[in-house]
């Protein structure tokens, strides 16, 4: 076989799996090509200019703390910090920014040219070699062929993509850019299971003909809570966003023209997200409601556009300029871009290893969209596990996953290779058993040494990372140690505080958990006992003793329920052994490779007969005679 | 590594046949679950040995059994821990009562199989031998197990799901309004909430104590007669009770109402039920009773078809036994004083489509075949499993998974009352819907993102 190019890893897709995938490879010392179709648009955001928001913030700081670029890069170009659910717990909070779109994509360039090991290359996929069963190169439209020993496949939406405005449908990957259709077929005669599914997008209007007096200011947080653990501040401006609302006349028309929308009209058969709907959706759905909430966002900050969030469409373009105009504040607004549907292939993740890669094909690694999940979140962490995972199977190292308990990104390739998709899988914390455990303050101490091993977080990051750490220490210890009693000078300030005369004394720790006590008066008490401590940092660590009686109670009612959730599996364990196990089950078994009785448990369709069974060999297996 | 933490507990022996009942512990707090249970902290029995004890009630001190008991000291036991086991009277009621006296010393009830597990484990069993006792299970455990979930789906299910049903309602709430922190929700009622669970939380209180260990001594096993009109259950009625009770006339559908007595038949009280008969009528006040037959035979712990054996199979008797198919059912076929009656009126088919287990020849009027029938009101609990659960423990099992269900809504209660984040108040709702979901199934995560996006309107 001969190459006109050959590296170490090749990732197809310059989407928000993409960058991470070439990135991490790259920086794990495999020789990278980053191929994609359009090397302008290298980080483009397709929808929503926003990074964030509940589950998946979380997952953002995830890949930040394990080494990964998508929380630096938002950072940089954020123009709109919130931190969500600040009056809720520490476990629910999470950070969220918009962005200027454009800045996004150029600082998302710019990281991944200033990669060594990392090289860029313009081109349309149409084929992928394989030899042996494995992925050895791929070939492009003009009829370059590049070798790699592992691949990554991050296409997004582009997949046989058709695009639905009205009843007109025709072929793209996104708006203005061409579908990939020859690769998609590729895939298919590959015989990978391929699905179809779709998602949408609002229309995008020109802010000059908006009556900005009609809508409520939703200004940015004083203080900015970065994504990364290596972002000291938000230096650059902010912006504020603008919250409306639609009404019954534009309720009214949408019902009336229900025959123009593909998705009712039955042209699109395939599943969208529920998470996700559209405004034909909200409307036939929810018809008490009289308003649907509607948010304007900047595009940036050298543009008039703004993003319409919460009018997902695929109505035809006149008509959404009429309903558009509907709106109270958008009597002369115009529309500059037109909402749209797009459909697009899939593949079936119970395919998938739980380290991305292809039980058909191997060296072959499959992340973001194309696994039937939707955000760009979602999509960048996948990246990231499977840039690393070819890597390492590039250079013949084991390979690396995460577990439910470690992280969201963990639960969230769980959840797909154990159960499929049946619609675009967004992360939510309410999938996660272990909310308390995951929280986005606490994702690098969860991560951080994991990263470090895989040689992703460099020594900056690893001894900012050790400087948290010992302070997070440093200021537990003080909690425990500092107490206020009876004769202390602060013995007023507290008794305030609790409502009450105590006579024993107590720890700031036990303080702090008392109802109406917040961090910001165990930090006054700090401070008057001169010790001087960031709130983040107190908030953490304050975060962790909130939690750990629950965790604890947790934990008892996992054991009792499910004694045996953490008993480990062995490596190698042939599941074929195990009696009253169908040939389904023990390929989804295989498959899944679960490392403990708990994963196993979880998979869907294993009978308690034969879990029991499964326990019993694991059981007899303890033994040096069974 | 395999670990047991907690000590199990089971009813080794088939209920209510024989004349003793074994119950076996195994596990850490065997020992001084016996030392309790005989009234003697110090009790220090000899292991492997046999001893003849009365045992206990730990919490009122009453007199439970005169029984055999035997400690079998780790490892040199049947699974390798501690076990003890108690050779008791085969009263299904007084082992009840004697399981319960264990879970409340901290015991649980065992799962099929358990003790089996622990055996090879603890290297006591090879698992080859483990398989083949779990074969015999598993062709077991499907029948035990739909027998004792039509039994308890009767009574529990209906009871359980609609608080379950708004258990998870609220959580829905709950959840939407910390994932969806932008969206345009309703104002979280904190008020209206907290009343609801504290409504839930009552109604499980009130559920539990219909388990209580005093039901079944008290109200003991629940048999209803169903059949046709004038197939003679009122005359079978009569007769198990030995006197005249419910009225006996020749027009069909006398008995208009459900009428209840109770009996005790090998020392196990039985609540027995006498319904109208099952038959589409038009009388309003007949209608009702017949729904009422339903109600009753599905809340009933075995259904007994009364079949007029004189006459031919009627399309009535047929629906008769249909209905009865799904519930531990007996058949009295009556009337075998009369010259028609035959036994083969019910062929071996019919039985065979309704899995009856046992058809009695019984006279009402004679009291021909009445030992029979009394008999074969304990046989369904005596199916002869290693391990097998049986009806009333099955029980034991639910009630405390009730009240497991009852201390973490409990908790999350009090975190809703102090105004406490949403996520410390779901920890408690979801540990009850997850131990509720043990006895009336599982909820999954996907079902409840379905429950919130169909509840209220929510995606930018």
């Amino acid at each position: 076989m001969v190459f006109d190019e050959v590296f170490d890893v090749i990732v197809i897709g310059g989407g928000h799996a993409g960058c991470e995938a070439a990135s991490a490879a790259a920086r794990l010392g495999a020789n990278t090509a980053l191929v994609t179709i359009n090397l302008d648009l290298i980080g483009q955001m397709s929808c929503n200019p926003a990074i964030g928001g509940i589950g998946k913030g979380h997952l953002v700081r995830e890949i930040d703390a394990l080494g990964g670029i998508m929380g630096r890069v938002i950072d940089r170009t954020g123009v709109q910090f919130r931190l969500l659910n600040r009056s809720r717990g520490p476990a629910v909070r999470a950070p969220r920014a918009q962005a200027d779109r454009t800045l996004y994509r150029l600082e998302m360039r710019r990281t991944l040219e200033a990669t060594p090991n990392l090289s860029l290359r313009q081109g349309v996929v149409s084929n992928l070699i394989v030899e042996d069963n494995r992925a050895v190169g791929i070939e492009l439209q003009d009829t370059r062929r590049i070798g790699a020993k592992s691949i990554v496949i991050a296409t997004g939406t582009f997949l046989n993509g058709r695009i639905h405005t009205g009843r007109r449908t025709y072929s793209g990957g996104r708006t203005g850019e061409p579908a990939s259709i020859e690769f998609a077929e590729a895939l298919k005669t590959l015989g990978l299971k391929v699905g179809r599914l779709k998602t949408g997008t609002p229309p995008r209007l020109d802010g000059r003909t908006i009556d900005w007096n009609a809508f409520e200011r939703q200004p940015p947080d004083e203080q900015p809570v970065p994504f990364s653990f290596s972002t000291e501040a938000i230096t650059q401006e902010q912006l504020d966003c603008h919250i409306g609302f639609t009404n019954e006349r534009v309720h009214e028309a949408v019902k009336r023209n229900l025959h123009e929308s593909p998705l009712y009209s039955g042209q699109i058969t395939s599943i969208g997200p529920r998470y996700c709907p559209s405004i034909e959706d909200k409307v036939v759905k929810f018809p008490e409601k009289n308003r649907h909430q509607l948010f304007l966002e900047p595009e940036g900050y050298s543009t008039n556009e703004v993003y319409l969030n919460g009018f997902s469409t695929s109505l035809p373009a006149q008509l959404q300029q009429e309903l558009v105009c509907l709106i109270s504040g958008f009597e002369e607004a115009q529309i500059i871009r037109p909402g749209y549907a797009i459909e697009y292939d899939f593949v079936d993740p119970k395919e998938l290893t739980p380290f991305l890669e292809t039980n058909l094909v191997r060296g072959l690694f499959l992340a973001g969209q194309i696994n039937g999940t939707t955000g760009y979140e979602e999509a960048a962490c996948q990246g990231l596990i499977a840039g690393i995972n070819a890597a390492l199977s590039a250079t013949g190292r084991p390979l690396f996953r995460l577990d439910r308990k470690e992280a969201y990104i963990g639960v969230l390739i769980d959840d797909l290779i154990s159960n499929g998709v049946d619609e675009p899988y967004r992360m939510f914390t309410s999938r996660s058993e272990y909310r308390l455990l995951l929280r986005h303050d606490n994702a690098d101490s969860r991560l951080g040494p994991r990263g470090r091993e895989l040689g992703l977080v460099g020594d900056l990051e690893w001894e900012r990372f050790n400087r948290r750490r010992t302070r997070l220490a440093g200021i537990r210890s003080i909690l425990d140690h500092t107490r206020v009693g009876p004769r202390d000078s602060n013995y007023e300030y507290v008794r305030m505080l609790i409502g009450q005369d105590f006579a024993d004394s107590l720890s700031l720790a036990q303080l702090a958990l008392r109802p109406n006590i917040t961090p910001h008066h165990i930090k006054d008490l700090l401070v008057k006992t001169n010790h001087n401590v960031e709130l983040s940092d107190l908030e953490s660590s304050l975060a962790d003793k909130l939690y750990s009686g629950y965790l604890h109670t947790q934990e008892n009612t996992n054991r009792r329920l499910n004694q045996h959730d953490s008993l480990k599996i062995p490596a190698g364990f042939t599941f074929r052994g195990v009696r009253s196990l169908s040939h389904e089950m023990i390929e989804r078994l295989e498959r899944a490779q679960p490392r403990t009785f708990g994963q196993a448990r979880k998979l869907p369709g294993l009978t308690p007969a034969a879990l029991s069974n499964l326990l019993m060999h694991l059981a007899a297996g303890q033994q040096p005679t069974a | 590594m395999v670990d047991f933490n907690d000590t199990i507990v089971a009813l080794a022996t088939p209920p209510g046949r024989s004349g003793i009942g074994v119950i076996r512990l195994s596990g850490t707090a065997s020992l001084r679950a016996l030392q309790r249970l005989v009234g003697c902290e110090d009790f220090d029995p000899r292991p492997n040995v046999l001893v003849l004890r009365n045992l206990i009630d730990p919490l009122t001190g009453v007199t439970l059994d005169q029984a055999f008991v035997c400690y079998f000291k780790a490892p040199h036991s049947f699974t390798g821990e501690d076990v003890v086991e108690l050779q008791c009277h085969g009263s299904p009621v007084l082992l009840r009562a004697i399981i319960d006296a264990t879970l409340a010393l901290g015991a649980r009830m065992a799962t099929a199989g358990e003790f089996s597990l622990r055996a090879v484990a603890n290297g006591r069993m090879k698992l080859s031998e483990a398989e083949a006792i779990r074969d015999l299970i598993d062709a077991q455990t499907d029948a035990a197990a739909r027998q004792a979930t039509r039994q308890m789906n009767g009574a529990i299910s209906h009871a359980l799901q609609p608080l379950k049903d708004q258990l998870l309602g609220i959580i829905v709430r709950l959840e939407s309004s910390l994932e969806f922190v932008e969206d345009d929700l309703p104002q979280l009622e904190q008020q209206q909430l907290l009343d609801q669970v504290r409504l839930i939380h009552a109604r499980f209180e009130e559920m539990a104590a219909t388990f209580k260990r005093g039901r079944l001594l008290r109200d003991g096993l629940r048999v209803t007669l169903v059949g046709r009109p004038n197939a003679g259950k009122s005359s079978l009625f009569n007769m198990l009770l030995g006197r005249s009770r419910a009225i006996v006339h020749e027009v069909a559908g006398t008995t208009r109402d459900a009428i209840t007595e109770s009996l005790g038949v090998d020392g196990v009280p039985i609540l027995i039920t006498d319904t109208a008969g099952l038959r589409a009528s038009v009388d309003p006040v007949e209608v009702i009773g017949v729904d009422r037959t339903r109600r009753e035979a599905a809340d009933s712990d075995l259904v007994i078809v009364v079949i007029d054996g004189s006459q031919p199979l009627a399309d009535e008797d047929q629906k008769a036994l249909l209905e009865a198919a799904v519930h531990s059912h007996v058949v009295a076929l009556n009337k075998s004083d009369l010259d028609t009656f035959s036994a083969a009126r019910i062929d071996d088919e019919a039985a065979a489509l309704v899995k009856t287990s046992a058809i009695v020849s019984v006279s009402a009027k004679t009291g021909a075949g009445l030992e029979s029938l009394r008999s074969a009101l304990l046989q369904p609990f005596a199916n002869g499993t290693v391990n097998s659960e049986g009806l009333m423990i099955t029980n034991a099992r639910h009630h405390d998974l009730l009240l497991r269900a009852i201390e973490a809504i409990a908790s999350s209660e009090s975190l809703l009352q102090q105004n406490a984040s949403e996520e410390l108040t779901l920890v408690g709702l979801h540990d009850a819907l997850r131990y509720l979901g043990q006895i009336s199934g599982e909820t999954t995560s996907e079902q409840l993102l379905g429950e919130i996006f169909s509840t209220f309107c929510i995606g930018k």
